[in-house]
């Protein structure tokens, strides 16, 4: 049995992570649903601790089993809309989480065990519970017509939701489908998640087909702002009817004869008692926006064959109409633009919602390091693609972690210095043209270079001897295998460093730089492309190929001879107002044959690139135009080549690669402008 | 034989099994697992079922919904169900009974009570 007990208590802590995991996410919606939280996610966070106990319970895992208990129970209130949303039972959500992640931890770790007191969690948690008034139960049915079955097959919880929608004057309706048996589960989910816009889907009960038919069928309990003849043309396959005896519920209804559906307004008063309430916001699946995103890339492709044609067409005989055309494409133009815009910003969600689980795992993290830190959050509203802010959480959160466990230093310390003792940090999000930047600013010790030195020849990533500056000391903290032993702090993570870190936000095309001054402090900053599709880029030709690079990317561009380029050090550089700026060549970078180079008065065109903090210049033979690209993804094959982000169509069938400005500088070099320590300028 | 096991939870599903086949040894037992009450449903028609373990809590349709299901289906209403679910949900199993199922077993349990029931369902001593 022991060994079957070690297989149970593996496979329990990777589904408890698991669950953990996704309890975390659904915490964070919980918080910023507020009051207004969709009671299936109440149920979806409760079901997630009654799982969690069903296993700790099993395998005896007693403190675990414990918490979850009780916050079942706290839960199962809540769902019952027996108690209400408060700040406080909030934080204590997020505390419980937390305390179960550590007791998880502690099963594999014994030495991490006692650090948990679930006793005052306990204590929390029965104060919330007694604090609330007690409910008068009532009996949902009165008001309806529904057989015995489904009455019978309602759960509690489902019980207690249909008295909510009741109450809250919703139309009660029964819906009724058959569907094959080899694909009912999709047809019902897409069916259920069809109907969650306008109602609560309360329960779901199969049945026998009528006879006759094969398959299965479903009655689903709805409850809904819409009558039955609107759901009936919202779900066309269904039998629906109304459960209501009352004919008129108590929200107005609308007399109509149309099929389409009909939202109608809901008393506001009657809310009150709901966990839900109508909000002006839509949850679009991101799938659904990627798919409106793809066909503006479509038409966008379509839009520059026009020009191209338009252009092809501009000799005397047809200047009228290419004239015409012209007219046309700027128009559509204008709309695509607009169309493209307001796509964006349905993806766009503001940047604080990471903000409160950066507080407070700020708050918890000082209280563990015993250090006192003020942590100051900016630019909330700052707004960034969706699926970015998903990414960027845990590369932040990482940043931010090592800001508190390595940069602040203790209070005595901090004394000593004569500082405040109370370290600040400082997340700022702001928007840059098309980037979003996120600085991560600290006011603790610094980094000092040489001791960046020592861990990195100790990890034998440089020489024993070699001497390094300070910018090649940041880049040293980056790179694979420098996260030191005392980095792995429970803290600063499971062992993963800042490469990883970079890794992220490299994989986002965003840059990450760092500026630090010993005794004063060290900001991280973060930049990221608002959103990833449809960019703006400069198409250049080198060595008899096309190349579109990123607008955003670029600073200027000038034209200069052979003769201007020197060579330092065994690397092309090129003086641009008295800074030396390093060149270099897509030949180069791409294995290409050689440009050609015709003696000192070749003519090349320099592009001078930024990415973060670095710049470099790319040489090309010419600059061909300027204009929109939709950046596709590229094959498996040619993913893992540094410096391309994707390939374009600009127009007649004609592909041409994404430069990724960011990984090749990376890769190949760049140079800080202004390297001022403690300063980043902005 | 052959029994059913519907539990959304691959670990409990994991051990549940364990502690079946370990109990069962002497039966040519099989066990079938779905990981939802959908995946009970379309599992049911390629299977002759001699007895169902449903959970209650699940996502999709619930474990009290799969037993009114069954128990009102000509061919499925024979099988007997017992449904594992944990002590808070006092209510529930109440309901779970007033639907039909035969056995209600509550978590966290012991081995051999889930054995013994087991055998019970199935007729076997």
């Amino acid at each position: 049995m022991a060994r079957e007990d070690d297989r149970a208590k593996e496979e329990f802590t990777g589904e408890a992570e698991e669950l953990l995991d996704t309890l975390s996410r659904d915490l964070v919606d919980f918080e910023a649903q507020g009051t207004s939280v969709r009671p299936e996610l109440v149920n979806k966070i409760f079901r997630e601790v009654h799982s969690l106990k069903g296993l700790a319970g099993m395998l005896g895992f007693v403190e675990i089993s414990e918490l979850s208990h009780n916050l079942e129970d706290m839960l199962d209130r809540l769902r019952m809309g027996k108690i209400a949303i408060t700040k406080d039972l909030i934080d204590l959500l997020y505390d419980s989480v937390d305390s179960l992640n550590r007791l998880v931890i502690a099963i594999n770790d014994p030495s991490l065990s006692g650090l948990v007191d679930i006793t005052a969690l306990a204590r929390r948690i029965h104060q919330i519970i007694t604090n609330q008034p007690a409910q008068k139960h009532e009996d949902p049915f009165t008001e309806l017509t529904l057989d015995e079955q489904t009455k019978k097959s309602l759960t509690e919880y489902e019980e207690h939701r249909l008295l909510e929608n009741v109450r809250a004057g919703k139309y009660i309706l029964a819906l009724e489908v058959t569907f094959d048996f080899t694909d009912f589960d999709e047809r019902l989910r897409a069916l259920t998640s069809s109907l969650a816009d306008a109602g609560e889907v309360i329960s779901t009960l199969p049945a026998i087909p009528a006879d006759g038919v094969s398959g299965i069928a479903f009655r689903l309990l709805y409850g809904s702002t819409l009558n039955d003849a609107a759901v009936a043309a919202l779900a066309p396959d269904a039998k629906v009817s109304s459960l209501r005896k009352t004919a008129a519920p108590a929200i107005a209804r609308t007399e109509g004869t149309t099929a389409a559906p009909v939202v109608e307004p809901v008393a506001p008063v009657e809310e009150e008692m709901s966990l839900r309430s109508l909000s002006q916001t839509v949850r679009v699946d991101i799938a659904k926006l990627d798919h409106v995103m793809n066909i503006v890339g479509e038409l966008i492709i379509e839009k520059t064959q026009l020009e191209s044609l338009t252009r092809a067409l501009s000799t005397q005989q047809a200047r009228m109409a290419s004239h015409e055309l012209g007219k046309i494409s700027r128009n559509l133009d204008r709309k695509l633009n607009e169309l493209q815009k307001s796509v964006i910003e349905i993806r766009m969600v503001p940047v604080g919602q990471i903000y409160s689980k950066i507080s407070r795992t700020v708050r918890k993290l000082a209280r563990e390091l015993n250090k006192e830190i003020e942590l100051v959050l900016r630019g909330e509203d700052t707004e960034l693609d969706k699926m970015m802010v998903e990414e960027l959480t845990d590369p932040l959160m990482h940043i931010i972690r090592n800001a508190l466990d390595h940069g602040i230093e203790s209070a005595e310390e901090r004394r000593a210095a004569g500082k405040n003792p109370v370290g600040k940090v400082t997340l700022t999000a702001y928007q840059q043209g098309n980037s979003v930047v996120l600085d991560v600013k600290d006011d603790g010790r610094g980094i000092d270079p040489e001791l960046i030195r020592n861990v990195a020849a100790a990890r034998g990533l440089i020489g024993e001897k070699e001497s390094i500056d300070q910018q090649r000391a940041y880049e040293l903290m980056f790179t694979p295998g420098f996260s030191t032993a005392s980095a792995v702090s429970e803290i600063s993570g499971r062992g993963v460093g800042l490469d990883v870190v970079k890794k992220n936000i490299l994989d986002l095309k965003g840059t990450i730089d760092v500026v630090s001054k010993v005794g004063e402090g060290t900001t991280f900053r973060v930049s990221l492309p608002i959103t990833l599709a449809i960019i703006q880029a400069l198409i250049v030709e080198a060595g008899g190929e096309k190349f579109a690079i990123p607008l955003t990317s670029v600073e200027e561009s000038l034209r200069i001879y052979s003769r201007d380029i020197r060579t330092v050090e065994r690397r092309e550089v090129f003086t641009l107002r008295d800074f030396t700026l390093p060149l270099l060549r897509l030949s180069d970078a791409f294995s290409m044959p050689d440009d050609h180079d015709h003696g000192p008065d070749t003519k090349w065109f320099v592009v001078v690139t930024r990415a973060g903090e670095k710049v470099a210049g790319i040489l090309v033979n010419s600059l061909v135009r300027q204009q929109e690209v939709v950046i596709k993804s590229i094959g498996e094959r040619l993913k893992t080549i540094p410096g391309i982000a994707g390939a374009t169509e600009i127009g007649e069938s004609e592909i041409v690669l994404v430069v990724d400005v960011g990984s090749l500088i990376d890769r190949f070099g760049g140079r800080a402008r202004e390297v001022r320590a403690g300063v980043l300028v902005s | 034989m052959k029994i059913l096991v519907v539990e959304d939870s691959s670990s409990m599903r994991a051990y549940l099994t364990t502690i079946i086949e370990g109990g069962t040894e002497s039966y040519d037992l099989e066990i079938v697992e779905a990981a939802s009450g959908f995946e009970a449903l379309k599992t049911l028609p390629h299977h002759r079922f001699d007895a169902i373990l449903t959970d209650i809590n699940m996502p999709d349709i619930n474990g009290l919904e799969l037993v009114s299901f069954l128990k009102n289906h000509p061919v499925y209403r024979s099988i007997p169900i017992m449904v594992i679910s944990t002590e808070s949900s006092d209510e529930d199993r109440r309901r779970a009974a007033a639907l039909g199922a035969e056995e209600y077993l509550v978590k966290p349990f012991q081995a051999p009570d889930l054995v013994e029931k087991l055998r019970r369902l199935l007729k076997v001593a």
